[in-house]
């Protein structure tokens, strides 16, 4: 779905952001790019629908160079929210809002109005759709964000910090409906500074440091590598790190994410032979 | 001890909205104390900041009922100078407060602010510098800095103007992991240090606990619980009820101890759950 081959990008007068990437993300993953404050994520997003362009290698959606192409045309293929929705909101109802993409491709007032309305249930906006967005809640803002990228249905979803400045609760229910949106077969990246998220979420995680990919692997395997996270200032999540922290965990434990797993095996043997090697 | 923070049936609401933003707030601070807050969104969090660094309600309008005391003098018959000379503010985004393009331009500028002679100014500088532990940056560019840098050049001139009480918005919400430490690791030396009375709002959990001796948990408006946080993770309800988890560690281990696997304290951080852990060996035959 996405294949960028010895991607390097520089802005202007500057030094480069991202050198000489080069990965692929087949349709239906849902991966997630980590890294320090400015490792340079969100410039290699922002290729992802065209907004920036490579100055070196070829980024390609759907075959498509991102270099012979318009935002326009990559907005249908590519969805992307923002970290703050308030940066994306500007018009007066959120039926509007949402409706503003397929207006803009040309589609029939029918047919927009189906896409709002699918868009809306989508996220659970539907009560809402003739209130100003200006009067809702962050949460709900974010959710107009996002049904607007959907009623563009594309097959991607680019999701910069979607949990950023939002509570628990309402992180937890934006990443569950990209969850569902996952499972009717989008794919799925999202930026996050989140380590529990990500544990929680993604199947795949690419580790980026100084623009570079330090790891791309499966999400066991990178947070069960806290030596190679740490030279990108992050740590693994309490789960893994608590895990880590014994000899032989392998042995012991496995190789746990969550409270559920780990519950699971410590309760499973009884509770009396789990550190017996440590 | 006499509170250093006293705050009285505390109510306001904004002005044009229809809810009070808090409700009814009483609670006092002890000089030296390190205190989080933590609730949902629209739980009031900020605006109590705003209440302990005068802004309200001498910015803000809206109705304002009950008394905020700072060192026994309420903050409505103060002026905002002399309420910003007892308490220090950092907020949520360092770029929005840094104003000089060098890091010693940039503490000196509150400094200057307030008629501080320049020799002293300079003593200042290096005092601020070393406390925060950021000597190494004293000449350089602002801009260069990366965020967990950059917000603690706005503690260290927050804390150059010597305040008894430093107030911090969610200081961490737009940085990394690392720097999301870096600051809370230079909070806790200048509370055990200095004896500097820290509030910060914050909504990374597992950090927060590891750090401060008290939290308070707000939801609409109103603080729902006050306890220290060994309290917290003994009962989940606290958060979980307005929609917040306790740490991982802390949930397994609660989890365990609920099963019977487990008979010890519920731990707070990571290095705690590795000796719970070791503990639970053999807990139920």
């Amino acid at each position: 779905m996405i294949k960028v081959e010895q991607l390097t990008f520089a802005y202007p007068n500057g030094m480069p952001v991202l050198e000489n990437l080069s990965f692929e993300i087949k349709s239906g993953e849902f991966v997630a790019l980590i890294g320090q404050n400015g490792a340079g994520k969100t410039t290699l997003l922002k290729q992802f629908n065209g907004l920036l362009k490579p100055t070196g290698g070829t980024v390609r959606i759907d075959g498509i160079d991102t270099r012979n192409s318009t935002t326009g045309i990559l907005a249908q293929k590519v969805g992307f929210l923002f970290q703050n929705p308030d940066h994306q909101i500007f018009l007066p109802t959120v039926a509007q809002e949402i409706g503003f993409g397929p207006a803009n491709l040309g589609c029939s007032r029918e047919e927009i109005d189906r896409r709002v309305r699918e868009a809306a249930a989508q996220v659970g906006l539907e009560p809402y759709l003739n209130e100003n967005p200006l009067f809702l809640s962050k949460g709900q803002r974010q959710r107009v964000a996002f049904a607007s990228l959907l009623s563009m249905r594309p097959q991607v979803m680019v999701l910069d910090e979607p949990t950023t400045g939002q509570d628990y609760r309402e992180g937890i229910e934006i990443m569950e409906m990209v969850k569902a949106l996952h499972r009717q077969g989008h794919t799925v990246i999202f930026v996050t500074h989140d380590m529990e998220l990500v544990a929680r979420y993604a199947e795949r995680v690419i580790v980026l440091s100084q623009g570079r990919i330090l790891m791309d692997d499966t999400c066991r395997r990178v947070f069960y590598q806290p030596d190679v996270l740490r030279r990108t200032n992050l740590f693994p999540p309490q789960i893994p790190t608590l895990v880590q922290k014994f000899d032989c965990y392998q042995e012991d434990f496995g190789t746990p994410l969550s409270v559920e797993e780990l519950y699971a095996t410590i309760t499973g043997c009884g509770g009396e032979e789990y550190v017996h090697c440590s | 001890m006499k509170p250093v923070i006293s705050i009285e049936q505390l109510s306001f609401t904004y002005a044009g909205s229809e809810h009070p933003a808090i409700s009814e707030i009483s609670v006092t601070v002890k000089p030296g104390e390190f205190i989080g807050i933590t609730g949902p969104a629209g739980a009031g969090k900020s605006t109590l900041i705003l209440c302990l660094n005068g802004i309200i309600p001498h910015f803000q309008h809206g109705e304002y009922r009950g008394r905020v005391r700072i060192d026994g003098v309420e903050t409505l018959t103060m002026h905002c100078a002399e309420i910003s000379r007892k308490v220090g503010s950092v907020f949520q985004d360092p770029e929005a407060q840094i104003v000089a393009s060098t890091v010693e331009d940039e503490i000196a500028f509150g400094l200057e602010n307030f008629g501080v002679e320049p020799d002293v100014i300079e003593a200042r500088i290096t005092d601020a510098l070393q406390r925060i532990g950021i000597e190494g940056l004293r000449h350089r560019s602002t801009t260069e800095l990366s965020g967990g840098q950059k917000q603690r050049v706005a503690i260290a001139a927050a804390v150059a103007l010597r305040p008894e009480i430093l107030v911090l918005d969610e200081p961490t919400s737009e940085l990394d992991p690392l720097g999301t430490k870096e600051v809370f690791e230079v909070l806790k030396q200048l509370n055990r240090e200095y004896g500097l009375t820290i509030i910060v709002v914050e909504q990374k959990i597992n950090i927060l606990l590891e750090y401060i001796e008290r939290l308070w948990v707000m939801n609409g408006g109103r603080l729902v619980a006050d306890e220290p946080p060994r309290r917290i993770v003994n009962q989940p309800e606290l958060l979980t009820d307005v929609g917040l988890q306790i740490p991982p560690v802390s949930e397994l281990m609660y989890r365990l101890k609920a099963a019977g696997y487990y008979s010890g304290e519920l731990p707070l951080t990571v290095d705690e759950a590795y000796w719970a852990l070791l503990k639970c060996r053999g807990g139920k035959r």
